[in-house]
C-alpha cells in the first residue's frame, strides 16, 4: 500500500535520479565543503543558467535551418559539457590569483546568469528560467536518469580510487605535496567532477538549491562523525536518505519536489544538531578514561 | 656511506670540507637554486647538498627564505631556476612547523597515519604493526583512536613527527623545528635528532633561527639571507663576527 505511488512512472524516475544523485552528492560534499568550495557549487550552477540557454538556441537556430529535432538527451550533455568548461575557467582564473576566489566567483556567476537571461528573453523563453532556476524532477526523461546515473557513478568512482590522495590533500595541502601526490591536478579533478555532477543533478533541485545536495549532507554529517570513515559514509547516507524521503513526502502532501528535499536535508542537519551534545559527551568521558602521557614521559 | 673520520692532525673544518666535497653519497644536492611567490624570487642562486647520516641547519633572519627554500626541497613549490637533485629511490619526510589543519574535521590519529603511508583507511591497525614501537617511543599509540582536533599542540607535534618517521625517511626536512622543541622538551628533541642521525643514519636538514639550538646540534650550516652567505661547521659559521657582518650586509628591516 504505502508503495503505491511506485506505480507512477514520473515517481519512479524521480526516485531513481534522487537515489543516485543523493548519495554521490553528500559524498563529493565532504571534500567540497572541506575545502570552502561550498560557494563554488552554488556559483556553477548559476552558469548552468547561461548553458541551458545556449541548448536552447542551439535547438532553434538547427530546427530553422535544417529542419531537424534535436533530442533532449544531447542538450543534456551539452549542459555537462557546458558546465565543465565553466569550472575550467573559473579553477584556472583562481589559480592566475588575480582576484579572490569569491570575486572570480561572484563576476563569473552574475555575468553567466545576465547572458542567460538576455538569451531566453530574446527566444521568448522565461518560462524556461523558472525551471532552471527551481527544478523540474518530474520532468526527468529516463535518458536523464541514466547520464545522472553515469555521471554520478563515475564520479564516486575516480573519487574511491584516489581516496587517500584526495584525503589528505583535505588534510594539509604542503604535506600532500611533499608525500608525492599531484594536489594541483587533483584540486582540478575533484573541480571537474563537482560541475559535472552538478550540470546533472540540476533538474532535480534547481540552480538555486542544487548546493544544498552536495553542502548539506556533509555539514549534518560532519557533527556527528567520530572519524573520517564514518563522515564519508554519514554524508552519503544522509544524502540518499534527504533525497529519497523528499521525494517521497512532496509526493504524499502534493509539494514542489525540490524545495521539499531541501528541507528534508536541513532537517537532518537539525537533528545531527540536536544530537551532538550526546556524542560530544560520550567522546570526552572516553578521552577521559584513557590515560595520557605527559611531555616527559614521551621522550 | 661511511664519513671517513677526522684525521688527528687535521683541522676539523679541512676534514669535513674535504668530505663534503669529496663523498659522493649526497642524499640531496642543489645547482643555482631559485624560488619564490608571486613575481619575487625569495632566494636565489642556492647551492647545497645534504648527506646521510649529517645534520644540516639552515639558518638567517627571518623574511631570508629559509622555510621557502625547505618548501622548494621538499617539492611543495616548483623551482623556477635551477634543480633539485635527489638520489634514486630517496626516501624524504617533511615535517611542517604545524598543519593547516582543519579541527573540526573529524580524523583519529590512526586514520592520519594511514592516510600519510598509504594505508587503506579502513585498516588502521597500529597497535599490533610493526611501527608500534616507534610509536610507543613518540607517546602516540594511546592518542590512536582520538581526533587530530582535540588533540593539545605537545600531542599534535607528537603525532606530526610520528608520521613523518613512520615513513622510513632517509632524508628529514624540519621547518622550525624551535616550536617542537618547546613541546617536547629540548633535551628530548636533541636525543630524537641524534639517535636518527646516529642509529638510523638519517640525514636531516633542519630550518631554525635559534642559533644555540643549530649550534651544538648541527655537523654542518648553511647561512641563508636570500642567497647563500656562508656555509661550514657551526664553529666556523657561527663566529660571532662572521653572523655580525652577514646581518649587517643585509640589514633585516625591522
Amino acid at each position: 500500500m504505502i508503495l503505491d505511488f511506485l506505480s507512477y512512472d514520473f515517481l519512479r524516475r524521480s526516485l531513481s535520479a534522487a537515489a543516485l544523485a543523493g548519495p554521490v552528492c553528500g559524498f563529493l560534499g565532504v571534500f567540497l565543503t572541506a575545502r570552502g568550495m561550498a560557494f563554488f557549487s552554488d556559483a556553477l550552477a548559476h552558469t548552468a543558467i547561461t548553458g541551458v540557454a545556449l541548448g536552447l538556441l542551439g535547438q532553434e537556430a538547427v530546427e530553422l535551418w535544417l529542419g531537424l529535432k534535436i533530442p533532449l538527451g544531447i542538450s543534456s550533455g551539452l549542459l555537462v559539457l557546458w558546465c565543465l568548461a565553466a569550472a575550467w575557467v573559473m579553477d584556472s582564473l583562481f589559480a592566475s590569483a588575480r582576484w579572490r576566489p569569491d570575486t572570480v566567483m561572484a563576476f563569473c556567476f552574475t555575468g553567466s546568469v545576465a547572458f542567460g537571461v538576455l538569451i531566453l528573453g530574446k527566444l521568448g523563453r522565461y518560462g524556461f528560467l523558472e525551471q532552471t532556476l527551481f527544478g523540474d524532477i518530474n520532468a526527468n526523461s529516463w535518458g536523464d536518469v541514466a547520464l545522472l546515473g553515469a555521471v554520478a557513478g563515475g564520479a564516486a568512482v575516480v573519487i574511491r580510487m584516489r581516496l587517500r590522495e584526495f584525503l589528505l590533500i583535505v588534510l594539509d595541502e604542503d604535506l600532500a605535496a611533499a608525500d608525492g601526490i599531484p594536489v594541483r591536478r587533483l584540486n582540478r579533478v575533484l573541480v571537474l567532477l563537482v560541475a559535472a555532477v552538478v550540470a546533472v543533478a540540476l533538474k532535480l533541485l534547481g540552480a538555486l538549491l542544487v548546493s544544498a545536495l552536495l553542502v548539506v549532507p556533509a555539514a549534518a554529517a560532519r557533527l556527528i562523525a567520530p572519524n573520517l570513515r564514518l563522515l564519508l559514509v554519514f554524508a552519503a547516507a544522509g544524502g540518499f536518505l534527504s533525497s529519497v524521503g523528499g521525494v517521497i513526502l512532496s509526493f504524499n502532501l502534493d509539494l514542489a519536489t525540490g524545495p521539499t528535499i531541501v528541507l528534508a536535508q536541513l532537517a537532518f542537519l537539525l537533528v545531527a544538531l540536536g544530537l551532538q551534545p550526546l556524542f560530544r559527551r560520550g567522546r570526552t568521558a572516553q578521552s577521559r578514561g584513557s590515560s595520557l602521557p605527559t611531555d616527559s614521559q614521551s621522550s | 656511506m661511511e664519513p671517513e673520520e677526522g684525521e688527528e692532525t687535521g683541522s676539523e673544518r679541512a676534514t669535513v670540507t674535504m668530505r663534503r666535497s669529496s663523498d659522493p653519497g649526497w642524499l640531496l644536492q642543489t645547482r643555482g637554486l631559485a624560488a619564490g611567490y608571486g613575481d619575487e624570487a625569495a632566494f636565489e642562486d642556492v647551492s647545497l647538498e645534504v648527506f646521510g647520516r649529517e645534520i644540516v641547519s639552515l639558518i638567517g633572519p627571518n623574511g631570508a627564505g629559509k622555510t621557502t627554500l625547505l618548501r622548494c626541497l621538499a617539492g611543495i613549490l616548483p623551482p623556477r631556476e635551477g634543480s633539485v637533485e635527489k638520489a634514486p629511490g630517496l626516501r624524504v619526510s617533511y615535517l611542517p612547523q604545524k598543519l593547516a589543519l582543519d579541527r573540526l574535521l573529524p580524523v583519529t590519529v590512526a586514520e592520519f597515519l594511514s592516510l600519510r603511508l598509504g594505508h587503506s583507511l579502513f585498516r588502521c591497525d597500529w597497535k599490533g604493526g610493526e611501527q608500534a614501537e616507534s610509536l610507543e617511543e613518540l607517546g602516540v599509540l594511546n592518542l590512536l583512536d582520538r581526533r587530530l582536533g582535540e588533540l593539545s599542540g605537545g600531542e599534535l607535534q607528537r603525532v606530526l613527527v610520528a608520521s613523518a618517521l613512520a615513513k622510513r625517511p632517509q632524508l628529514l626536512l624540519l621547518d622550525e623545528p624551535a616550536t617542537g622543541v618547546d613541546l617536547l622538551g629540548a633535551a628530548a628533541f636533541d636525543a630524537l635528532l641524534h639517535r636518527l642521525r646516529d642509529r638510523d643514519g638519517l640525514g636531516i636538514l633542519l630550518v631554525s633561527h635559534d642559533l644555540h639550538l643549530v649550534h651544538h646540534i648541527s655537523d654542518w650550516i648553511y647561512f641563508l639571507n636570500r642567497r647563500i652567505l656562508a656555509s661550514g661547521p657551526p664553529k666556523e659559521v657561527l663566529r660571532e663576527e662572521r653572523l655580525a657582518a652577514a646581518y649587517q650586509r643585509f640589514p633585516h628591516p625591522g
